[in-house]
C-alpha cells in the first residue's frame, strides 16, 4: 500500500466515523416533552454544525497531507526509479516547501553521485577496451613479424591464437580455425609428451628454488610433424599460468628446421674436406708406395726419402681423420634438439607410461640428477627397452635409476635374472619405436645421443641395461653456486636415547628393513623457542634402494613470519607458504606415509624435536625407531671432525644440490644412509639393535664432550 | 712355449700388417674372419690374447667378448678390442662387457705391439 493510499483511506475512515457518531448522537439525544423537543432541535443544529466543521477540517488536513507529503513522496520515488534504471542524468524535482526539501536534496545528491560513478565506470571500460585493443594490435604486429610459427592452445589443445607464419609453416591455406584441435594439423604425441613433462616439472619443482611462482621458467623442446607426416618442425613449448599459477594452456613456437639446414651445410663442408681435402695426401701416399714397389732396387738414400713420405702422409691422414671425426660427432648431436632434463622427470614419464599402457610395474630408484638429451625419444627408447627386456627375460618387475659418474649420467634398467647377450640386444635396436614420429629406431636414438647401450650382470642374480648419457650443462653450473651453510649439530640426544625398544624389529638386519628418510626446513634453530616447520619431506628406502617415486613433500604454513636469515638457507618465503596447510594438518599424512618404517634423518634430534613438540596438539606420535646419519657417521669415521651432510656426502661420493630443500636433503641423506649400511656391516653392525646402540654410544660421547 | 694371439678381423689389408707385426714380436698368430670363427678358434685352443675388431660379420665383437667372458674356462684370455669408431661410450661398453683394453683405428703399430707385450707379461 503506498503512503498516499494509506493517507486517503485513513481520512476517509475518520470522516465516515465522525458522520456516524454525529448521526447516532442525533437519534439518541433528548427525552419527552416540548422543552425537550426544543432542546433537541438546538442540539441537532449545533451538532450538525460541529460535525460539518469537523468533516471540513478533516478534508482540509487530508488534502494538505496528500499534496504536501504523499504526492511529493510519490514523485520522489518516480524520480529515483527513473534515475536508477533509465536515465542517470534525470533530475530530482525539488520539493516546493521545506518539509521534504532535505530529503529530496539528499536524494538528488545521491543520484548525482550515482551518475558520476556510472560515468567513471563507463570511462574505465572504454579505456580498458582501448588498452586491450592496443595490446592486441601490438601482439598481432609482433606475431606477424616473427619468423617463427606461434600457436597458443588451451589444455584441450584447442587453438586460441596463431600467427601467419604458423599457417605458412603448416602449409595451411585459409584459416587454421580458432577453437579447432591442434591435432588436426600436427601429430599428437610430441605435444602430449611436452605438456606432460612441463606439468610434471611444476608438480616436482621445489617451490623453494623459484621465488614466488611455482611455474618454472622453462621451455620444452619438441620435434613434430604435420598431421600428414610430410614436414618436420622443431619447436619449444612453454606453459601459460593462470591466476592460481596453474597451467591454463601453452604457447608453442616452432620453425622450419633451419638449424638442421645449417647442420647440413656444415656436414657438406665436412664431406668436402673429407673427400677433396684428403685427396692430395692420398695421392702423395699412393705415388710414393707405387714407386717403392716399381723400383725395388732403388738406392738406400732415395728409398728412405720415399719411406719418409709414406710415413709422413700416413701420420697426416690419421690426424686429419681424427679431427674430422671429432667434428662430425658434434654435428650428429648438434642437429637434434636436446635439453637439460631432470632424471626424475624423465623416468617418471617412463614409469607412468609402462604402468598405464602395459601394466608393467617399474620402480624409480636412486638420487635424481640432471642429464642432457631429448626427453621424448629417450622415453620412447626406455619404454621399448623395458618391454623387450620383459619379453626376453620374463622378469616381472623393473627398477629404473639415473646415476651420475665420470662426466655422464647412466640410466640403468635393472631386474632379477640374466643379462641380455650383446647380439640379442643388437637385434632390438633396429626396431622402430612405436610412439615416435617417422621411422625412428632405437639405434637412431642412441646415435642422436652419441652413445651405446649394453647389458651386464649386476650383483647376485641381477642384471641391468646400462645407457650412458651426457651430463647436464645447467646442473654443472649450479654446482658452482655455493650451498648455504648447514645447521649446527643439535644437542638434545635424550630424544634419541629414550627411544622405545624396537622389539623383534631390532634383530632384523639393516638391509632388510623399510626406512623413511626425512628432513625438515624451519623458521630457525630453536624448536623450543617458537621456531616452526616450513617444509617437511621424506622418501622411502628399501632393499638397498631409494624409491624415488615414493616420496612425501609438503610446504607448511608456520603460523608466523619466516625470518630473512632462514629464508636465505632454504629460499622459502612467506608468500610461498601462504595458504599452505599447518603442521597439524600435515603430520597425520606424514604419519601415514611413515607407517612402521624406521625413521632416518641427518642430525635427527633436531627434526625429531619439532615433531615431538607437536605430539600433544596433533595427537600424532612418532615412536618409530630413529637412526641418525650424523651419529652413525661419527661412529664410522670418529677421526673425522666434520659430520655435516655435505662433508659426509663428499666422503661417500654422493652429489648434493646447491640449495637446502627438504626433499633434496632427504634424498641425499637416503643415498648416504644406504652406503653407510654397507660400511656398518663391514664393521660388524648388521642389525637395527646394533645400529641404534652405535648411535646411542656416539650420542653419549658427544653429549659429554658438549659439557666441556 | 710362445704366447698365442688370435686376430679377429675381416679386413685383409690390416690382417697382413697385424700378422707380420705379431710374428715379429715372437708370438704365435691365428686369424679368424668373423665372430663365429673366432668363438670356434677359442673353443679349439684358447689363446693368450685376442685382438678383437668390433665390426665383424655374423656376431659382432661385443657379442664375442661377452660370450667369452660368460665361460669361466676362458677367464685367462685377455681381450684387446679394436674399432674404427672411438666414442667414449663404445670404449666403456667394451670394458663393461669384459674387454681388457680398447684400441681405436687408426692406431700406431708400435703402440699396439707395446700394449700386447704389456698385457702378456
Amino acid at each position: 500500500m503506498t503512503p498516499r493510499v494509506l493517507i486517503s483511506l485513513t481520512f476517509a475512515a475518520l470522516i465516515v466515523a465522525v458522520v456516524a457518531v454525529a448521526g447516532w448522537l442525533a437519534s439518541s439525544a433528548g427525552g419527552a416533552g416540548v422543552s425537550a423537543e426544543a432542546a433537541r432541535q438546538t442540539a441537532l443544529l449545533y451538532g450538525s454544525g460541529a460535525t460539518l466543521a469537523l468533516v471540513a477540517a478533516l478534508a482540509a488536513a487530508w488534502a494538505f497531507l496528500d499534496r504536501r507529503l504523499a504526492m511529493p513522496l510519490k514523485m520522489l520515488a518516480r524520480d529515483i526509479e527513473t534515475a536508477a534504471h533509465a536515465n542517470p542524468d534525470h533530475a530530482i524535482t525539488p520539493a516546493e516547501t521545506g518539509h521534504l526539501a532535505e530529503l529530496t536534496a539528499a536524494a538528488a545528491a545521491m543520484m548525482r553521485e550515482l551518475a558520476d560513478a556510472r560515468r567513471r565506470a563507463a570511462d574505465t571500460v572504454v579505456e580498458a577496451s582501448r588498452d586491450a585493443e592496443r595490446e592486441k594490435g601490438q601482439l598481432e604486429a609482433i606475431l606477424r613479424d616473427l619468423n617463427e610459427g606461434v600457436i597458443v592452445c588451451n589444455l584441450n589443445h584447442e587453438v586460441l591464437l596463431y600467427n601467419r607464419r604458423a599457417l605458412e609453416l603448416l602449409h595451411v591455406t585459409g584459416e587454421l580455425g580458432l577453437g579447432r584441435s591442434l591435432f588436426s594439423v600436427m601429430n599428437r604425441q610430441p605435444f602430449l609428451h611436452a605438456v606432460e613433462i612441463l606439468t610434471d616439472r611444476i608438480g616436482r619443482e621445489p617451490a623453494a628454488e623459484k621465488g614466488g611462482s611455482r611455474m618454472p621458467d622453462v621451455t620444452q623442446p619438441f620435434m613434430a610433424t604435420t598431421a600428414d607426416g610430410r614436414t618436420t618442425f622443431e619447436g619449444r613449448m612453454r606453459l601459460i599460468p593462470d591466476a592460481d599459477d596453474k597451467a591454463a594452456g601453452y604457447v608453442i613456437t616452432f620453425d622450419d628446421n633451419s638449424r638442421r639446414l645449417a647442420a647440413l651445410g656444415h656436414r657438406d663442408r665436412l664431406l668436402s674436406q673429407a673427400t677433396e681435402g684428403l685427396r692430395q695426401r692420398v695421392a702423395s701416399l699412393a705415388a710414393a708406395a707405387e714407386t717403392l714397389e716399381a723400383f725395388p732396387s732403388m738406392a738406400t738414400g732415395k728409398r728412405q726419402a720415399f719411406e719418409k713420405v709414406v710415413f709422413d702422409e700416413t701420420r697426416h691422414l690419421s690426424e686429419r681423420l681424427d679431427a674430422l671425426t671429432a667434428e662430425y660427432r658434434e654435428l650428429v648431436t648438434g642437429s637434434w634438439p636436446t635439453t637439460d632434463i631432470y632424471s626424475a622427470n624423465l623416468l617418471n614419464g617412463v614409469v607412468r607410461r609402462l604402468r598405464d599402457d602395459k601394466g608393467i610395474p617399474v620402480v624409480m630408484t636412486g638420487l635424481p640428477c640432471w642429464l642432457h638429451g631429448d626427453s621424448y625419444t629417450l622415453v620412447e627408447l626406455l619404454h621399448h627397452l623395458v618391454q623387450r627386456a620383459r619379453e626376453e627375460t620374463g622378469a616381472r618387475e623393473f627398477d629404473i635409476e639415473a646415476s651420475p659418474g665420470d662426466g655422464r649420467v647412466y640410466l640403468d634398467i635393472a631386474w632379477k635374472g640374466a643379462a641380455i647377450p650383446a647380439g640379442q640386444l643388437d637385434g632390438w635396436l633396429g626396431a622402430t619405436l612405436a610412439g615416435a614420429f617417422g621411422a625412428l629406431t632405437a639405434r637412431d636414438v642412441l646415435e642422436h645421443h652419441k652413445t651405446e647401450l649394453w647389458s651386464q650382470t649386476h650383483g647376485e642374480g641381477f642384471a641391468r641395461l646400462r645407457l650412458p648419457l651426457p651430463a647436464a650443462t645447467e646442473a654443472a653450473a649450479e654446482d658452482g653456486r655455493r650451498r648455504p651453510p648447514s645447521r649446527p649439530e643439535f644437542y638434545d640426544f635424550d630424544l634419541l636415547r629414550n627411544q622405545r625398544h624396537p622389539g623383534a624389529l631390532g634383530r632384523r638386519s639393516l638391509k632388510s628393513l623399510s626406512y623413511v628418510v626425512f628432513d625438515t626446513e624451519t623458521t630457525g634453530l630453536k624448536p623450543s623457542g617458537g621456531d616452526e616447520i616450513v617444509a617437511l619431506a621424506g622418501v622411502r628406502a628399501i632393499n638397498g634402494r631409494i624409491l624415488t617415486g615414493e616420496s612425501f613433500s609438503h610446504l607448511v604454513h608456520p603460523g608466523r613470519a619466516i625470518p630473512e636469515r632462514s629464508r636465505r638457507i632454504h629460499g622459502i618465503t612467506d608468500e610461498m607458504v601462504a595458504g599452505k596447510p599447518s603442521i597439524l594438518d600435515v603430520l597425520p599424512a606424514f604419519r601415514k606415509f611413515v607407517g612402521d618404517s624406521v625413521l632416518v634423518a641427518h642430525n635427527a634430534a633436531f627434526d625429531l624435536k619439532f615433531l615431538r613438540l607437536k605430539e600433544a596438539a596433533s595427537g600424532v606420535v612418532f615412536d618409530n625407531p630413529v637412526l641418525d646419519t650424523l651419529l652413525l657417521s661419527a661412529y664410522l669415521h670418529d677421526h673425522q671432525a666434520l659430520h655435516t651432510l655435505e662433508a659426509i656426502a663428499k666422503r661417500f661420493g654422493v652429489d648434493v644440490g646447491a640449495r637446502h630443500t627438504a626433499l633434496g636433503d632427504s634424498l641425499v641423506t637416503a643415498a648416504i644412509f644406504l652406503r653407510m649400511i654397507e660400511v656398518l656391516e663391514a664393521r660388524g653392525i648388521s642389525t637395527l639393535d646394533q645400529a641404534l646402540a652405535a648411535g646411542d654410544s656416539m650420542a653419549e660421547i658427544r653429549a659429554r664432550q658438549r659439557q666441556f | 712355449m710362445p704366447k698365442s694371439v688370435l686376430v679377429v678381423e675381416d679386413e685383409p689389408n690390416i690382417i697382413l700388417s697385424l700378422e707380420f707385426l705379431i710374428k715379429e714380436a715372437g708370438y704365435q698368430v691365428r686369424i679368424a674372419r668373423d665372430g663365429e670363427e673366432a668363438l670356434k678358434a677359442v673353443a679349439d685352443d684358447p689363446p693368450d690374447v685376442i685382438l678383437l675388431d668390433v665390426m665383424i660379420p655374423k656376431r659382432d665383437g661385443y657379442d664375442v667378448c661377452q660370450t667369452i667372458r660368460a665361460n669361466p674356462a676362458w677367464k685367462g684370455v685377455r681381450i684387446i678390442m679394436l674399432t674404427a669408431r672411438g666414442r667414449a661410450a663404445e670404449r666403456e661398453k667394451g670394458l663393461a662387457l669384459g674387454a681388457d683394453d680398447y684400441v681405436t683405428k687408426p692406431f700406431s703399430t708400435r703402440e699396439l705391439t707395446q700394449r700386447l707385450k704389456q698385457i702378456l707379461n
